[in-house]
């Protein structure tokens, strides 16, 4: 069974406990540039969990697509858009409903409690060593000989051998995503300009 | 009174002995649950940015949480099942990809990324047009 251990668990708690605030800070940011700035730290902190799970590849891509470029393109967005508005205090933050959204979202967490809560046993690491053994031998198989990973060279494997044809899908949703985004995004001079 | 004290001490102390130090440490590792447990309440603090606040594009970034969530929650089981996939095939005779979940959450991180181009385009064009990026003053549609 994967486990962490020692320093890892620790630093699990530390990096659980940090994205869970920078995500509060997130949604109760008055600014929306703060927001942005602690959104930028909750994916970095949600890409070293995905180091401690092992998922390298996963966490490089999140680092480089996400910080890298979304949040630039929110950043940007926030820039072009910015109305000074929320600077003043007496500027409302919060729509009509958010008590009611407080309660769905209050309901959904018991949900998940009474769901979860029958089954925690279930997911302990089973005692018996011989599985647990077992279960070691095939993580060290994964992790390769050495210090480097094989994640990526698995999650490559995986992505042209059984996935090829969503991963070409993929490319030209990104495709069609561009062309709309910059067909929606002119202004109305270019828009004259293109019917000419 | 001191005595009923010193016996609660005493058999708090007992129980300390009694489990050995390791699980006693262990009952402190994360394990599958937790990564499950951090995963949901950013998806709840995601449902509950995107149902409260009024500036579109910081509904955007919840939404940009809530699919966070969903990969770490991926990730975290494609893992622990990693782990346990021979145990997986010699008790129960069930074949699993652990490799399901890396894929996944790349597609999401791709999906994610089109969304927030074409949505931010959507606020840049409704900026353009109605000066305004607060959701309850954009009801055009509704009746």
């Amino acid at each position: 069974m994967f486990q962490l251990h020692g320093w890892e668990a620790l630093l699990f708690y530390f990096l659980a406990f940090m994205t869970l605030v920078m995500a509060v800070f997130v949604v109760t940011a008055r600014l929306a540039i703060h927001s942005a700035l602690f959104l930028i730290a909750t994916l970095v902190e949600i890409s070293l969990l995905f180091i401690l799970l092992r998922a390298e590849f996963v966490a490089g891509v999140q680092i480089l697509v996400y910080v890298g470029g979304v949040m630039v393109l929110f950043l940007f967005v926030i820039m072009l858009v910015q109305t000074r508005a929320e600077e003043e205090s007496r500027v409302k933050l919060y729509n009509s409903q958010s008590v009611l959204a407080y309660i769905v979202a209050a309901l959904l967490a018991a949900s998940f409690y009474f769901a979860v809560y029958p089954a925690q046993t279930a997911f302990r690491p089973p005692d018996n060593s011989a599985s647990a053994a077992v279960a070691e031998e095939g993580v060290a198989g994964q992790s390769g000989t050495g210090l480097i990973s094989k994640d990526t060279q698995n999650v490559g494997e995986a992505l042209y051998r059984q996935a090829a044809l969503p991963f070409e899908i993929a490319s030209l949703l990104l495709l069609v995503a561009m062309v709309g985004a910059v067909w929606l995004a002119r202004t109305t001079k270019q828009e004259k300009k293109g019917y000419e | 009174m001191e005595t009923l004290a010193f016996s609660i001490l005493q058999s708090f102390y007992l129980l300390l002995l009694q489990t050995p130090a390791e699980s006693r440490l262990q009952r402190f590792e994360p394990s599958l649950v937790n990564f499950m447990m951090v995963s949901f309440l950013l998806f709840i603090i995601g449902v509950a940015g995107v149902l409260s606040r009024r500036n579109i594009i910081i509904i955007f970034m919840s939404i940009e949480l809530i699919l966070n969530a969903v990969n770490l929650n991926l990730i975290a089981f494609s893992r622990y099942l990693q782990s346990s996939q021979e145990i997986y095939k010699q008790s129960k005779n069930i074949t699993v990809s652990p490799l399901t979940g890396p894929v996944f959450t790349i597609f999401i991180i791709v999906v994610a990324a089109a969304e927030a181009a074409v949505g931010l385009a959507i606020v840049i064009s409704l900026f353009r047009n109605r000066e305004t990026v607060e959701i309850d003053e954009i009801d055009l549609l509704k009746w």
